[in-house]
């Protein structure tokens, strides 16, 4: 079966993405289609919206949406995109998202490009989408079955995660290097403290931006993005899998922030702009203050961000920032927390603001271990976030817990 | 004599600067030729990445790529005009005038580039309509070699 | 494209378009029919379709080849040049009629008058009769 994925934009055949777009559909076993709508329908629908944009462009985007929404064309999910730094275009890709998630059950994805597209990054989200629509049944699992393995090729870190009956026996993590060898590494590792040889794990899952080489290396048996393999993993380990939820993870390439029905994604949006809002930034601190990053949190928890004020949104003139509040003689502990702040305030501003954010949040990934962000990611949310045990291997746990069911 | 319309991919105008006698510049002609010269499966559409990169000359990097990329292709077109019609309130503009901000600029540059231009409205009655289809033909009419 | 006020059938139209060149590629569609051929065929089969149908049948370049997957409707739904192509459709009626005017001699025309709006002083005249 052929996913269609219904794209609503604006720009992208001037900016030269179309065929990005399109292949990437095409390479997830997707097909983009466009919601036929005549020019009657743009008038009446532009009136049911009730925002009028300026650029035509917009306004059939609106009537395309208005069609999917009455049930006029059909889709398996959406794709809404239009050109990055375009207010008008992003008062209207926000309004909409929130329109067919009202209207509709489809699942959807939006992006902002400019003419370089990151081609990875649009293939992870065309994968999520097609994820979503073609393995309901298998997103749907919630106990983890026999012994399987999830491996998470990250940015920064490698994770490897073995379960067996539906709790974890074996763990481990290295920093990333190169792909196969660190993964053998964490699998050995696990496999040593699980007990248990190669030849007994059953199945096993990759995710993140490695999950092609390691499937192919280790033969895995489920080779997924980490959008609903981190989601999966989250309300598992949070024990959430029933109702909503947000989950948020702040990674060292790029943060995700995910809304979960049952632990099944239905909109993400994943950042990946600026540096200065993700892990990466307070890696930079850490080495800055020369404290190992795993205390950057104990510092961050015991300052007060308010004393040195960190609101780049870049990573080096956020580098800058801390130079200059050190030089003025501040604590070690008000920068760490200032830095953490920095980073919870821009997800926020950046990122939270493309999803209808939903309670509980379960903060995940390697950054959700440091107290300092997760108590920033509160102050700014005004509400203490989840961080359940083991919040690192999400990756690798949806990796052990989804290959079960492909067993 | 050669014409660049506006909205540059309009049926009606280009039919009727052709009907009147001249050459009109249209956008459809100049994808046409980015369509049949690209040798491969399935080509970028209508513009590529070098396209909106030289874009770069009508607008600066922080303006969205969708307008560099339209500019692209107008640009120039407008640079190699000799007069141009403007349609000022279409009630149709879509596709490739799609953004209201590249139509905004392709106004700018055909005033900045000096070029005799008329600017008609879009009929919505007989009389109207008559006043559209007369003002382009003087215009045409009267344009000098 | 046909005007939605001739009486000419696509059907028609294609089957008279076809014997104007020997090298012609035509394909007929609900406004009218795509016709592909190099550039100076087409000029004089255009100049042949003016004289046969007058003002009825309109036409423009089209950027991709006929029955191009890229374009075509029928792959993935109308792209957006369709709704444009059908809102000047639907004022063909009212082009054609002008330029029947204009063939039969009547080149007069009401040059647009530019409205301006309201002077402050009338409006507040206005206002204050309200009161």
């Amino acid at each position: 079966m052929t996913i269609r994925i219904a794209q609503l934009s604006c720009g992208t055949e001037y900016s030269g993405v179309q065929y990005e777009i399109e292949s990437a559909a095409r390479s997830v076993g997707a097909k983009i289609v466009y919601p036929d709508v005549s020019y009657d329908q743009v008038k009446s629908a532009l009136e049911r919206f009730g925002f009028t944009p300026k650029s035509p462009q917009l306004q059939l985007m609106i009537a395309r949406a208005v069609s999917l929404a009455d049930g006029l064309y059909e889709a398996d999910a959406v794709f809404i995109t239009t050109c990055f730094r375009c207010a008008e275009a992003a008062l209207v890709r926000n309004e909409l998202r929130r329109f067919i998630q009202e209207n509709t059950r489809l699942p959807v994805v939006t992006y902002s490009f400019t003419e370089r597209l990151k081609a990875s990054q649009l293939l992870t989200r065309m994968e999520a989408l097609v994820t979503i629509v073609s393995r309901k049944e298998l997103l749907a699992r919630e106990r983890q079955t026999g012994i399987t393995a999830g491996l998470d090729s990250g940015s920064s870190t490698t994770k490897c995660v073995i379960m067996e009956n539906n709790k974890i026996i074996g763990k481990a993590w290295t920093a990333s290097g190169d792909v196969v060898q660190c993964a053998t590494e964490v699998l050995e590792e696990a496999m040593k403290m699980a007990g248990i040889e190669f030849k007994q794990i059953e199945a096993m899952g990759t995710t993140g931006y490695g999950r092609f080489t390691l499937g192919t290396h280790f033969k895995a048996k489920l080779v997924q993005e980490e959008l609903t393999v981190n989601s999966k993993g989250a309300v598992w380990l949070a024990d959430r899998q029933r109702g909503e939820a947000t989950i948020i993870d702040i990674g060292g390439m790029d943060n995700k922030a995910i809304t979960v029905r049952d632990g099944v994604p239905d909109n993400f949006t994943m950042g990946g702009i600026c540096a200065g809002a993700s892990g990466r930034f307070l890696e930079m601190t850490a080495r800055r203050l020369k404290v190992p990053i795993g205390e950057l949190g104990s510092y961050a928890v015991k300052g007060n961000w308010v004393n040195a004020k960190m609101n780049s949104y870049c990573s080096v003139f956020g580098i800058q920032d801390l130079v200059t509040t050190l030089g003025a003689g501040k604590s070690f502990e008000d920068v760490a927390a200032a830095a953490c702040h920095s980073v919870a305030e821009q997800v926020y501003e950046q990122q939270l603001q493309e999803v209808d954010v939903r309670h509980p949040i379960i903060q995940v990934g390697g950054t959700s271990l440091n107290k300092g962000l997760v108590k920033a990611i509160g102050e700014v949310l005004g509400e203490p976030p989840i961080v359940p045990p083991d919040s690192q291997y999400i990756g690798a746990v949806g990796g052990a817990l989804l290959s079960s069911g492909v067993l | 004599m050669k014409i660049f319309i506006d909205p540059p991919n309009s049926m009606i105008l280009f039919d009727l600067v052709e009907r009147f006698g001249h050459e009109p510049l249209s956008s459809m002609a100049l994808i046409q030729e980015k369509v049949d010269n690209i040798e491969v499966d399935m080509p970028p559409m209508n513009v590529t990445l070098d396209d909106v990169v030289k874009g770069l000359k009508y607008a600066g990097v922080e303006v969205p790529s969708g307008i560099r990329g339209r500019l692209a292709i107008w640009g120039p077109m407008i640079e190699a005009a000799d007069a141009a019609i403007i349609i000022e309130n279409p009630p149709f503009s879509f596709g490739c005038v799609g953004c209201d901000r590249s139509n905004e600029l392709t106004k700018y540059r055909i005033k900045r580039r000096g070029i005799p231009a008329l600017t008609v409205q879009y009929p919505s009655s007989e009389e109207e309509a008559k006043t559209m289809v007369g003002q382009i033909k003087d215009f045409l009419g009267g344009l000098k070699e | 494209m046909i005007s939605p006020n001739s009486m000419v059938t696509p059907d028609q139209l294609v089957r008279v378009v076809q014997t104007m060149a020997p090298e012609i590629n035509v394909k007929e569609t609900c406004y009218g029919c795509l016709a592909e051929s190099d550039a100076k065929t087409m000029a004089a089969v255009m100049k042949k379709v003016r004289e046969q149908y007058g003002n009825e049948v309109f036409s423009k370049v089209r950027g991709y080849p006929v029955g191009d997957p890229r374009r075509c409707r029928a792959q993935h739904g109308t792209r957006p040049g369709f709704a444009q192509l059908e809102a000047e459709w639907e004022t063909l009626p009212l082009i054609q009629s002008a330029l029947d005017a204009i063939d039969a001699g009547d080149t007069a025309y009401v040059a647009p008058v530019e409205k301006k709006p309201l002077p402050v002083k009338d409006l507040k005249q206005i206002s204050e009769a309200y009161r």
